[in-house]
This record gives C-alpha cells, sequence and structure tokens, in this order.
C-alpha cells in the first residue's frame, strides 16, 4: 500500500517510514501541511499518517480540508501525549484513529492496517453476524456459539470477543483494545487486557480443538483461523 | 526629570483642590464687592438724605435765606456730603455745583467738568415750587474701598495657589520617594531575590495597604515557587534512577550476552523499562493537563452508579487474579456533571490502588450514596491501610510508602485523583477510621439545568 506521511520531526517521520517499509510499504513523506494537503488531493495513497502540528498547515485543518473536498482516503492522526483533547478535536475532524506519540512500531501497523480495513468495509452496512472459522456471533440475538456449541459470555467478554471479530486476522494492541473495547485512555497499572484475555480464552478456546486467540509477542493479540 | 512630579496623582490631586479653592475665594470676592458697592451706596444716599432733611427743615421754618446758610454750613462740616447744590428757578443760589436738570431721587452724576472731574452719587428733591436740592458724594471713595477688597482678596488668592502648588509637590514628593522604593524592590525582587518586600510604613494608608497586598502576592508567588522547584526535582530524582536502571542493564547486557537470544531478552526489558520511564512522563504531563482546568469544557452528565459497575466489570478479572474480591454494594443511578474519561481515570486509580497494596483475600468494596445532597463515590478494602498521619502525603506526586517501592507504579495514582477530583469541584479524602483504606470522593450536585 502507499501510504503519505504528513510529518515535520525529521527522526519520527524516519521511524516510521522504516517501520512501514519494512512491512512491504510504500511511504511518500512530506514535511509541511500545505503540501502535504496538495499531495494528498492527489488521491493515490492507501492511507495518511498526519502529525497534529505542522508547518504550513496544522493537521486538524488539513483532514478537515480533505473531509470537506469528499475525500474519505484513511487517515491516522499523530498526537502528543500532552494533547488530552488532541484526538477527540482529530477524530471530530475527520480523522479515522489517533495515535499518541511516542508509540511503539507494531502499535502504529496495527493502527495504519485497522483504519485502511475498516474503510474498505464502510458501505457494506454493518454486518449482523461475525464468523471466525467455526467461531460465529450473532450481533443481534448477542449469541456466540462455537461449532454449534452455545458459548455463554459476561458483557465484557463479549464486547471483547466482538472487537477481536471484527479485526478477525489483523494484530490489535493492548492500548487498542483498552480504548476501543473499555474506553480506557489511558496505560493502567494492572493486567486488564491479559486478564480479560485469559477468562476469554477459557470460554472460547479451551476445550475446542484449535486455538483462535492468538498472542503476538511484542505486539498485542489476533484472532484467527488457520 | 525634575518635574516628574507633576505627573504624580498626589500632585493632580494638589493641583484640582488649589484650583477648586482659589476658585472659591474669586467668587467669594466677587460677592464681598457687590456686597460693599451696595452698603457704601446705600450710606452715600442716607448722608445725603440727612443732609437734605436738615436743610429742609431750616427752608420750613426760616425760609430760604436759612437753606442756603445750613447748606454752606454742611459744607464746611466735618461729617457730610462733598457735592452741595441749592438752585431756584434754574439758577444756583449756593453750594459748590453748577446748574443742573431738576430730576428727584437718587442720581448718578458721570465724571464731567462740571463736577470737577468727579463721578458722583446723590440725592435730588425739591423743597418748595422753583427751589431744588442735589447733595452727593464722591464715588472715588467707594472706588477705593472696591479696589482695597480686591487687593485683599488677590493676595489671599495668591497664597492659597502658592500654598497649593508647594504642598502638592511636597505630598508628590512624599509620594514619589515611596513608589520608587516600591518599584526599586519590584526591580530586585525581579532581579532573582523573591525573599526580599516591598517597604510598609505602618500608617495603614493607601500605599501600605498596596505594599501589603503586593508583599502577599510575593509570598504565594514564592511558595508556588518552591513547590515547583520541589516537583522539579522530585522529577529529575525519580526519573534519573528509572534511566539509570535502564542504562545499568544495556551495559550488562553488552558485556554478558553472547546468543542473538539473550541480546533479544535484554533489549526487550530496556524498552519495557522505556516505557515505564514515557509513563510516568505521561501521567505527570496529564496532571498538569488536568490542573491547567482546559477540560470542563468537555463536562457531560454521567451516572456515577452506572460508571462503578463499569468498573467493577472492568476490573473484576484483574481483583480474581490478585486474590481479591471487588463488588459493588449500592449504585442508585447518581448523576454528576463530568467528563467521563477523567472520571473513569479517577476510579481506576483507586481501585487499582487497593488491588496492588492489599495481600490476596482482601475484599474491595465500590459504592455510592447521597450524602447531604452531595453523591459521595467511595472505594474500600478491608486491607491493612496507611495510618492516618501519612494520609496527607499519600497524594503528593511521586510520593511512595517505602512498603509499595518494590510495587509497579510511579507514585502518581493518588495525586492525578486528586487533580481529576478537583477539576470537579469534588473533595477527595481518606476516611479516618477504618478498617482499611476508605477513598471517599464528594462531588457537588448536578445543576438542573445542565
Amino acid at each position: 500500500m502507499k501510504i503519505l506521511l504528513i510529518e515535520d520531526d525529521k527522526e519520527t517521520s524516519a521511524h516510521i517510514v522504516y517501520a512501514l517499509g519494512k512491512e512491504g510499504h510504500e511511504v511518500d513523506l512530506c514535511h509541511d501541511g500545505a503540501e502535504g494537503l496538495e499531495r494528498a488531493r492527489g488521491g493515490a495513497h492507501g492511507a495518511l499518517i498526519v502529525d497534529r502540528m505542522l508547518p504550513g498547515l496544522d493537521g486538524l485543518s488539513l483532514v478537515r480540508a480533505l473531509r470537506e473536498e469528499g475525500d474519505q482516503t484513511p487517515v491516522l492522526f499523530l498526537t502528543t501525549m500532552s494533547g488530552l483533547d488532541d484526538r477527540v478535536e482529530g477524530l471530530q475532524a475527520g480523522a479515522d484513529d489517533y495515535l499518541v506519540k511516542p508509540f511503539a512500531f507494531p502499535e502504529l501497523l496495527a493502527r495504519v492496517h485497522a483504519v485502511t480495513r475498516r474503510s474498505q468495509r464502510s458501505g457494506d452496512g454493518e454486518p449482523v453476524r461475525l464468523k471466525t472459522g467455526d467461531l460465529e456471533m450473532d450481533l443481534i440475538r448477542r449469541t456466540v456459539q462455537r461449532g454449534g456449541k452455545i458459548i455463554e459470555l459476561q458483557a465484557q467478554e463479549f464486547r471483547l470477543l466482538e472487537f477481536l471479530m471484527r479485526n478477525t486476522g489483523r494484530v490489535v494492541t493492548r492500548a487498542m483494545l483498552l480504548e476501543k473495547v473499555w474506553d480506557l485512555h489511558f496505560d493502567p497499572r494492572t493486567n486488564i487486557v491479559e486478564t480479560h484475555m485469559s477468562r476469554l480464552r477459557g470460554k472460547v478456546d479451551r476445550g475446542f480443538g484449535a486455538e483462535l486467540i492468538h498472542t503476538v509477542r511484542g505486539a498485542g493479540y489476533s484472532l484467527r483461523a488457520d | 526629570m525634575r518635574i516628574r512630579f507633576l505627573r504624580t496623582e498626589g500632585f493632580r490631586l494638589s493641583a484640582l483642590y488649589a484650583g477648586i479653592f482659589s476658585l472659591s475665594i474669586l467668587a467669594l470676592g466677587a460677592f464681598v464687592l457687590v456686597i460693599t458697592d451696595h452698603a457704601l451706596r446705600d450710606q452715600i444716599v442716607q448722608f445725603s438724605s440727612n443732609d437734605i432733611a436738615a436743610v429742609r427743615g431750616a427752608y420750613a421754618h426760616e425760609g430760604v435765606r436759612e437753606a442756603r446758610e445750613v447748606v454752606e454750613q454742611l459744607m464746611a462740616g466735618p461729617v457730610s456730603s462733598d457735592f452741595y447744590l441749592l438752585q431756584q428757578d434754574g439758577k444756583p443760589i449756593a453750594g459748590n455745583m453748577p446748574a443742573m436738570p431738576m430730576r428727584t431721587g437718587t442720581i448718578d452724576i458721570p465724571r464731567s467738568p462740571a463736577t470737577g472731574d468727579h463721578a458722583v452719587l446723590g440725592v435730588g428733591a425739591f423743597l418748595g415750587p422753583g427751589l431744588y436740592i442735589f447733595t452727593g458724594s464722591d464715588t472715588a471713595r467707594l472706588h477705593q474701598v472696591q479696589e482695597h477688597i480686591l487687593h485683599v482678596m488677590l493676595g489671599l488668592f495668591g497664597a492659597a495657589l502658592l500654598l497649593a502648588v508647594a504642598g502638592g509637590a511636597l505630598v508628590s514628593r512624599t509620594f514619589l520617594n515611596r513608589t520608587d522604593a516600591m518599584a526599586r524592590a519590584c526591580r530586585d525582587i525581579m532581579d532573582g531575590d523573591l525573599s526580599l518586600r516591598i517597604p510598609v510604613r505602618g500608617t495603614r494608608d493607601q500605599l501600605d495597604r498596596l505594599a501589603e497586598a503586593i508583599n502577599e502576592m510575593l509570598s504565594r508567588i514564592g511558595q508556588l515557587m518552591n513547590n515547583l522547584a520541589q516537583v522539579s526535582n522530585d522529577i529529575a530524582h525519580d526519573l534519573r534512577t528509572p534511566v539509570t536502571h535502564l542504562r545499568h542493564r544495556l551495559e550488562r547486557a553488552r558485556a554478558d550476552c553472547r546468543t542473538p537470544e539473550e541480546h533479544t531478552a535484554a533489549l526487550e526489558t530496556a524498552i519495557a523499562k522505556a516505557d515505564e520511564i514515557l509513563g510516568l512522563f505521561a501521567a505527570l504531563l496529564r496532571i498538569a493537563q488536568i490542573e491547567g482546568g482546559e477540560r470542563r469544557a468537555a463536562f457531560t452528565n454521567v451516572d456515577l452508579g452506572a460508571l462503578l459497575e463499569q468498573m467493577r466489570e472492568i476490573f473484576d478479572p484483574v481483583a480474581e487474579e490478585a486474590g481479591h474480591s471487588l463488588r459493588l454494594s449500592s449504585a442508585a443511578a447518581t448523576i454528576i456533571r463530568g467528563d467521563r474519561q477523567l472520571l473513569t481515570q479517577l476510579f481506576a486509580n483507586l481501585i487499582e490502588n487497593a488491588v496492588v497494596h492489599t495481600p490476596p483475600g482482601t475484599h474491595i468494596t465500590l459504592s455510592v450514596h447521597g450524602v447531604d445532597g452531595q453523591a459521595v463515590a467511595e472505594v474500600a478494602d478491608d486491607g491493612p491501610g496507611v495510618p492516618v498521619e501519612e494520609h496527607e502525603r499519600l497524594f503528593r506526586r511521586l510520593y511512595r510508602r517505602e512498603a509499595s517501592r518494590t510495587q509497579p507504579g510511579h507514585g502518581l495514582g493518588l495525586s492525578l485523583a486528586l487533580a481529576i477530583a478537583e477539576l470537579h469541584n469534588a473533595h477527595i479524602r481518606i476516611a479516618k477510621e477504618g478498617p482499611g483504606m476508605r477513598v471517599q470522593v464528594s462531588f457537588p450536585p448536578a445543576r438542573e439545568s445542565a
């Protein structure tokens, strides 16, 4: 995929170019907001990674301008950790997700994949059933079964599994789970994700042949049937 | 700069007072002039009338001849009018004036050669048919008195003006000296000596009150600066430790790691350590931002009961894994105004404290109840608790109890909780009564219209 990175900090951008390049993505790099908007208008990119603070034109205005022109290219917004409100503003401006600097590479990759997948799916309408291998989730009746056997899940477990199934085959990070499943926008001191995942595994994977929930070392988790 | 005092408030006030005072003197002078003019004219008219009465008496008793004699006597007398005219059938028969038109009553005769270049005020009357008398006085005397009064008034005016200007200058100079001293003290303080204070004379006047207010402000600033310095020190110190540890680990890895697996493991611990340091930074920045108070704009109605129920669900597996029980004892729907994400973090910190700092088997209880119109949310445990004298220190930034130094965390959990509570105008306290630790957050009631 061809990704446009608009980021003025040389070191950060070099890291991102390296990380995405290693994953086989082609990265267009741009250090200026106004120039970045021009390049983004070409529509040749699968995703945009936009920093909040940019010379020329700030990231918020850039994303807002693109969306007003009807451009729906997925946008991942980069913010600093002091910017509590930046993420809200970023999402309101039309970004698909945000990432707080400094971040780990797996986090960046997982987020880029998630925003591009999300935009591909939009337009199909919301699915009512999710399916991964022999695991099935009915979003209307709020039921889960695997191999025809009903699995009883508590509310939090259901939310967690739903998010995993919606991202089948993708890596989801700890931070993504905390934010999207539990709306926790900080790093907790306790193993919230791990303990919930352990409970979920006990119900979804234990006693069935193949494991569906996989731990991705140094990155997070991935639900897939292989 | 010698006329700098002209620009001071003291001088301006003095000048204003001097102006008003001088104008009053002028008005008074004008009034006195008018009054004396009237009085003196009345006096002249009175004298003249008296003289005429005397002549009239003489004429009534003994005829024209006697009248002429009385006029001549009066002219020679010590207290009398200056000008006389007794005129019969248009011809003067006595007096020191030429013939004149026979007008009766009070008469002003302008300056003319006939009166010897004097302006005369007097009274004219008929004594009998064709017999006319006029007596009057030179008004120069009147004008002399008036001039005299005018001179006195002008003297007073000048003296008042001089006194006011001199007094104003003196007051201004004193004022200037004091404000200069204050300005100097301010500059010295700006140069770095925050322990200096503005001089106070002890007279309890406006300048003293100003100086005292500035001094109080300086004390407060000094206090805040100390806090800041303390926090910066703590941060620098607290950051040094993990960074030093990180460095040690990397040095050991360089020296000891032989296989690629060992290298990878060493790098992973180093990354984890770096994440810990970044987490500390993030927490500090978050506190600073919350204390900045910008987030109030994002306030919405939040149901505390529902929020705590959600927190229980989220932290239940964590508590269970640590061998604790986590339950919600009462959670009536209680609406407050707040920032949902920050409130989540507040209670997450309190619950995590209870989970991390108590031994297995501890019961953690969440509850919400109304007390005196306030919504009180409580996170309580029946663990060993913390001595009362240590309660206040727990909220300090980077404070960590000796016993918990080995536990994960950076000593910012309660500081962050405090900052979030304060943003919500909520009061956070640790109950003195045991057992265990009971942290209570009291929220003011949500406004009806909000």
